[in-house]
């Protein structure tokens, strides 16, 4: 029943619009429609009929081309950045400052001491000098009692061997304390070719020797061109193995406090202290200290340009006290970084040396991006594959954070324990020589592997907002020779409450961070297509072509659903027909078809076509036409006088 | 019976469909045909207002929407060629750059001491001379020959001069008499002559070789910089007579220089660097050159994954008088780049830990005809003479000295040389110098042209170092670092290396941020037609329809009907002298007066638009059935109403 209400209703407005057929639907709507092509089609001659079929398909089609590059262009998230640089009051950058050296040589000796006579028996082999042409570090004759008071248990894990190289094909490999069960003096003999005496080219390289564990053949050497690289990665190796075993509290005591690191500090005209400074305990740099790193407390602001509104500090590093064999550079590390973000003093720190005055000249660079679709970014980093292990020190996401975290926890998958310089994920220890024999050899191959490395760029992703501190660094020697002893005297009394001097060039730093002029530079990015964007490009291109708009697609549409009920209709009328035939087999007689019916009704399109179009040629033409025999005339007429106040009223509004 | 409808219907269309344009036949008439019909708004409003006041507003309207039209079209062209600039940040394996590291000091100079054992004579000779330093009081480095070798004609053509009392006395280095230099030989313009009351002006002069009477003077505040200079000049003349393969030996070698060498973690030696030689550094080693096609990369930041050096400087064997300080200097640069280390190196301290971390940025720039960049340097019309990608600095270097070959006959010794031209030197080129300086002189300011030929290239790469130093080795781990770096050196040096003949250096990226600045064309064409579009419809809601409109109307169609009116003029013109000729008032003229409306008139070519004229009037017999009578009616009606309505326009389009 419904049907057949539409059904109805499509017909009525079918005898008042667009006609009955296909044809005349087209007429109608190129007639009426607001888009400008279609209309000229209709109203002029054959030829020029012709030319604008043509331009109004080509015209067509370009619009149609140009909006899919259109949407496109939208659909790629093109961005525009855009620039500015000036000043303005800007929260100051957290700085952190470490010294070079992570604990102090005095505390951490009775844990080292072991280690530092092995490496220094073992260079006092390396170094002997050459004698006549005998293979260089041995025989023992003399360091045989040496040998018996050294741990060698620490030695046997993580062996330095000599690589002999005389024959390049067969190179020899030199343990250099002799320890194997073969005893002593064994493999002396081993060299074949001593001979050579040319010892222009050197023919001796150190090695780390790795092994999966211990005793076992397994093993690698990591060699070495030159040997005081050699020792100071295995130097790292082994103190590393040792202090992990100590625990963090311990470690805290062992490295620099605060009170004795940082002597003096001025944040603009306001004093500070070292109780300013927030404590966090760094693998690489022990103890390190962190101004304004706004964890608990409001981030300070500075609103002046210039070393007078800055930070000024004055550190000692007494380098006096430091490892001898582990860190080789002295001077403070600094870093500056945003507040709440864990300084990765390797990645972005910077030195100063020590007994000069260090200035640094600090702009912010900032890079604001647009996330997801814009850029492949990541806002805060919960949607990285990665545990970020940092999220103890209750810091942010960075890039750092994660591809370490992602190192870590690598770590503990393959070699079953964590490495020391990184955070420990729950459960898990550090790893050491005694628990762990095969560590070194674990994580000196999955340092080098590169398909892991990969994988971790690949698993993190860098955050949106990006900010880099650019520093302007320069350095003048501090303190001058004639200020230095009294600035000595002064920076002694009140560390140590006494009148000798404890401090010296060797130990004392001076900083000054401060904005510079122009203090940041921020590139901010905006969507360079929007969706207005792409409705004014796409309104713009379809009324540059042909004029048209969202109304004239709806026109379209109404016409498509027109010559649908045409279908309908028609396919209702050829069924009807078929039906007829059949029933005039059996009347001779037929009753009149729904087509019969429909066309008694007369088309109001039609008309006002008709009584647009002037008397012209074609009508004569049409002359030539029979005229048609199924076309009662009397009905055609009366219905003609109805359309006439209607068209008047049209010709009127126009 | 269901095929009946349509066939009428089509009869209709065929009715219809070829309604033809207007039947102007007046160019008022066209016109009128034109607002009615046009797609455009506002002509149509023209023609329909009442009152003349409306009209004219909307005359004025649409008149101004035009101007805004092309005034804003014109405006979008203008502004076609803007770039916009996006920047980019990449998380990813970055490649590491080459980096070049040269010892400041060029050659060993106890293997130079043969070469220019003469050349330092002659200095220490000016010393003593004019400072009255001798060399008992310095700490000998070494007996440079004996004093009884006569001193070379050469350095005595270029003697250094000191001025007493800023007159034109100027006392010889050689024949250490008073003479008068006379007062034309003065060149002011090319000399920095220096104001002040320094009665100690030491300088040389440069005269050129065929006219004696034509020199200039090169005066310097400070006697250092006047005998360095003087010293470099002699020296430039004296190296550019040695071979490139001897040049080499006389330099560093890489064993030399890198003692220790660390990238990314794992071990490298001397195979990792290239040598390059530099005309005023000397050998030259560049890390990761892409010389083997592969170029190293970093898949790690920080200081632990870069290039971690210990340089071995020998201060002992410094050339006294060309370098006075100490230490190395490197460039990072990308492996298709030259290393202009004189220009833009960084140096570096020695007994000191030199941490770089560099940041990479890439930035791109549209060229021609956004911005008056180049792509490759195929477009300039300056011989690229070094072997590598183009730079503007390597188009001012060849475009200098193509000038310098040009008109002093050689090259000169700090750039490569070009295709079949020499080094200058005084013993074939005695006029070299003079001719250098003066060209040295234009270049500086920009009177040779090259400024002017080059262009900077469209994109480059950019390392942005972060320089920190530390001290090195620490005064606690010296004794050890120092026993074992001589152990590298070579086992059999006994003797122990000193601090201050080390450098240690890291190169590391500080993150793995790419950051690609790129200039992007900020419009497209199709942009430009969907703006375009945007201000004809917002105006006048025109299209290219329009566009197309206007044109058939207002050129095709009114020339026409000019082109009509000139022939009807012409033909009853023709007539009338023919009626006076014949003198018989022929039926004819009638018809002709409505020619325009006579088929047989009209030209076969002339557009469809007034194909209707061309058509025979409507018949007065009536059709069967079609036209009924309160068709016409309206038709009447219609046209009556214009007439009444327009009656001033109407006589406008008819002139």
């Amino acid at each position: 029943m419904k049907l057949k209400k539409y059904f109805v209703r499509a017909l009525h407005r079918l005898q008042k619009g667009p006609g009955y057929t296909y044809k005349e639907l087209l007429v109608w709507y190129c007639d009426n429609t607001n888009t400008h092509g279609p209309k000229r089609i209709i109203k002029e001659g054959p030829k020029k009929k012709f030319v604008w079929f043509f331009l109004t398909l080509l015209f067509a089609s370009l619009v149609f081309w140009q909006w899919g590059i259109l949407i496109n262009t939208y659909l790629s998230y093109n961005v525009t950045s855009s620039l500015s640089i000036g000043f303005k009051t800007m929260k100051f950058p957290a700085v952190t400052v470490c010294n070079a050296n992570p604990f102090k040589y005095s505390e951490v000796k009775p844990l080292l001491k072991e280690l530092d006579k092995l490496i220094e028996a073992a260079l006092e082999r390396i170094l002997q000098p050459t004698q006549g042409d005998s293979i260089l570090p041995l025989p023992l004759n003399s360091s045989d009692n040496i040998s018996e008071t050294l741990d060698l248990r620490l030695w046997n894990q993580i062996p330095l061997v000599l690589i002999d190289e005389h024959d390049k094909d067969h190179p020899v490999i030199v343990d250099i304390f002799e320890t194997n069960q073969t005893g002593p003096g064994n493999q002396t003999a081993a060299p074949p070719d001593t001979s050579n005496t040319t010892s222009e080219e050197k023919k001796y390289k150190l090695a780390v020797k790795l092994c999966s564990h211990e005793g076992s053949n397994d093993c690698i050497y990591r060699n070495f061109t030159s040997a005081a690289q050699a020792v100071t990665e295995w130097y790292i190796l082994q103190s590393t193995s040792i202090l992990s075993k100590v625990p963090l509290q311990e470690r805290i005591r062992m490295g620099y406090q605060a009170e004795d690191m940082i002597l003096a500090c001025l944040y603009g005209a306001e004093p500070c202290n070292y109780k300013n400074f927030t404590q966090i305990y760094h693998p690489d740099h022990g103890n390190c200290y962190i101004f304004n790193w706004g964890m608990d407390e409001e981030a300070l602001n500075s609103s002046n340009p210039g070393a007078e509104f800055g930070l000024k500090l004055i550190l000692d590093i007494s380098q006096q006290d430091y490892i001898p064999y582990l860190s080789s550079a002295a001077g403070a590390r600094l870093m500056l970084h945003q507040q709440k973000s864990f300084p990765f003093l390797k990645d972005q720190g910077i030195y100063a040396m020590a007994g000069t005055e260090t200035s640094i000249g600090v702009l912010v660079d900032e890079l604001e991006r647009m996330g997801y679709p814009y850029s492949d970014c990541t806002m805060n980093g919960s949607d990285v594959p990665v545990k970020n292990l940092y999220s103890e020190y209750n810091t942010s996401y960075s890039i750092q954070a994660c591809l370490r975290s992602c190192f870590q926890n690598r770590m503990v998958e393959i070699c079953g324990c964590g490495h020391y310089m990184f955070p420990l994920p729950e459960g898990v220890n550090y790893c050491n020589n005694e628990d762990n024999p095969g560590w070194a050899y674990c994580y000196s191959s999955l340092r080098s592997s590169i398909g892991h490395r990969q994988f971790c760029i690949d698993s993190c992703k860098e955050t949106c907002n990006d900010t880099q501190y650019k520093m302007t660094i320069s350095m003048a020697d501090w303190p001058s020779e004639a200020s230095e002893d009294w600035i000595f005297h002064i920076l002694s009394y009140e560390r140590d409450m006494s009148t000798n001097v404890t401090l010296d060039r060797n130990g004392i730093i001076k900083l000054n961070i401060y904005f510079q002029e122009y203090n940041y530079r921020t590139i901010s990015e905006s969507a360079a297509t929007t969706i207005v964007w792409l409705l004014s490009s796409l309104g713009g291109q379809f009324g540059f072509w042909m004029g048209g708009s969202v109304l004239c697609l709806i026109e379209f549409g109404e016409i498509i659903i027109d010559s649908l009920w045409i279908t309908i209709i028609n396919v209702i009328s050829w069924c009807k027909g078929l039906k007829q035939k059949r029933a005039q087999a059996r009347y001779p007689d037929a009753p009149p078809t729904v087509s019969e019916l429909v066309e008694a009704h007369t088309n109001l399109g039609f008309q006002h076509e008709d009584s647009r179009a002037p008397p012209s040629g074609a009508t004569c033409r049409d002359e030539a036409l029979p005229p048609e025999p199924g076309t009662p005339p009397p009905n055609y007429d009366s219905l003609r006088v109805q359309p006439l106040d209607v068209l008047d009223v049209d010709s009127d509004a126009e | 019976a269901a095929m009946a409808p349509r066939k009428k219907i089509t009869a209709k269309i065929k009715k219809t469909l070829p309604v033809t344009g207007p039947q102007a036949p007046t160019l008022s008439e066209l016109m009128k045909w034109y607002c009615l019909n046009t797609n455009t708004h506002g002509c149509r409003r023209i023609v329909v207002s009442r009152g003349r006041l409306r009209r004219f507003i909307w005359i004025l309207l649409t008149l101004s929407a035009v101007g805004l039209i092309l005034w804003q079209c014109a405006e979008l062209l203008m502004n076609y060629y803007s770039a916009s600039v996006s920047v980019t940040v990449q998380f990813q394996k970055l490649p590491f750059p080459a980096v070049t590291i040269c010892n400041i000091n060029p050659y060993k100079y106890s293997a130079m001491k043969d070469y220019l054992s003469e050349l330092d004579r002659e200095t220490k000779n000016a010393l003593e001379t004019f400072y009255g330093f001798s060399e008992g009081k310095s700490k000998v480095r070494r007996s440079v020959g004996d004093g009884n070798s006569t001193g070379s004609e050469l350095f005595q053509q270029i003697p250094l001069l000191k001025f007493e009392d800023f007159s034109k006395t100027v006392i010889d280095l050689h024949s250490g008499q008073k003479r008068k230099i006379e007062g034309k030989v003065f060149h002011k313009d090319s000399s920095i002559v220096n104001s002040g009351d320094s009665n100690d002006i030491i300088g040389f002069q440069l005269c050129d070789a065929n006219n004696s009477s034509e020199c200039a003077l090169y005066t310097f505040s400070s006697g250092v910089n006047a005998i360095q200079e003087w010293y470099k000049l002699h020296y430039m003349n004296i190296m550019a007579q040695i071979p490139l393969e001897t040049k080499e030996k006389l330099s560093y070698s890489a064993d030399d220089l890198i003692l220790t060498c660390f990238f990314d973690g794992l071990s490298c030696d001397k195979r990792h660097f290239t040598r390059f030689h530099h005309p005023l550094h000397g050998n030259c080693y560049t890390f990761n050159s892409g010389e083997n096609e592969t170029i190293l990369s970093t898949s790690t930041g920080g200081s632990e994954y870069g290039l971690h050096v210990v340089l071995y400087i020998d201060e002992a064997d410094y050339n006294p008088f060309l370098v006075t300080s100490t230490g190395a200097k490197i460039i990072v640069h990308d492996q298709n780049e030259y290393p202009f280390i004189e220009d833009i190196g960084t140096e570096i301290e020695t007994a000191a830990a030199t941490s770089i971390g560099m940041h990479f940025t890439r930035s791109r720039k549209l060229s021609k005809p956004y911005s008056d960049c180049t792509e490759t340097g195929a477009d300039i019309p300056v011989e690229n003479l070094y072997n590598k990608s183009y730079s503007l600095q390597i188009c001012l270097h060849s475009c200098f000295q193509k000038a310098m070959v040009e008109s002093c006959g050689c090259a000169q010794y700090a750039q490569p040389l070009p295709a079949g031209a020499e080094y200058c030197n005084y013993k074939k080129n005695p006029n070299w110098m003079y001719c250098y300086y003066r060209l040295h002189e234009k270049f500086v300011k920009e009177q040779l042209g090259c400024q002017q030929i080059c262009k900077d290239a469209c994109s480059f790469k950019e390392w942005a170092l972060t320089t920190s130093i530390a001290q090195w080795p620490s005064a606690v781990s010296e004794d050890w670092m120092l026993r074992v770096l001589s152990w590298d050196k070579g086992q059999k040096i006994n003797k122990k290396l000193n601090k201050t003949d080390l450098a240690n250096l890291m190169v590391f990226y500080e993150d793995l941020n790419e950051r690609f600045i790129s200039e992007n064309p900020a419009n497209t064409l199709v942009i430009l037609l969907s703006n375009f579009g945007g201000q004809l419809g917002l105006w006048m809601s025109c299209s290219v329809v329009c566009v197309i409109e206007i044109v058939e109307v207002f050129f095709i169609d009114s020339l026409s009907i000019v082109m009509r009116r000139q022939w009807q003029k012409a033909k009853k013109w023709w007539n009338g002298r023919k009626r006076k000729q014949g003198g018989k008032p022929s039926q004819e003229s009638e018809l002709e007066r409505h020619g325009h409306e006579n088929p047989v008139c009209i030209d076969e070519d002339l557009p469809t638009f007034n194909t209707a004229l061309r058509l025979p009037l409507p018949q007065e017999s009536p059709l069967p059935r079609t036209p009924p009578p309160n068709y016409s009616t309206l038709r009447l009606e219609n046209s009556s109403a214009f007439t009444e309505q327009l009656p001033d326009t109407l006589d406008v389009g008819q002139h």
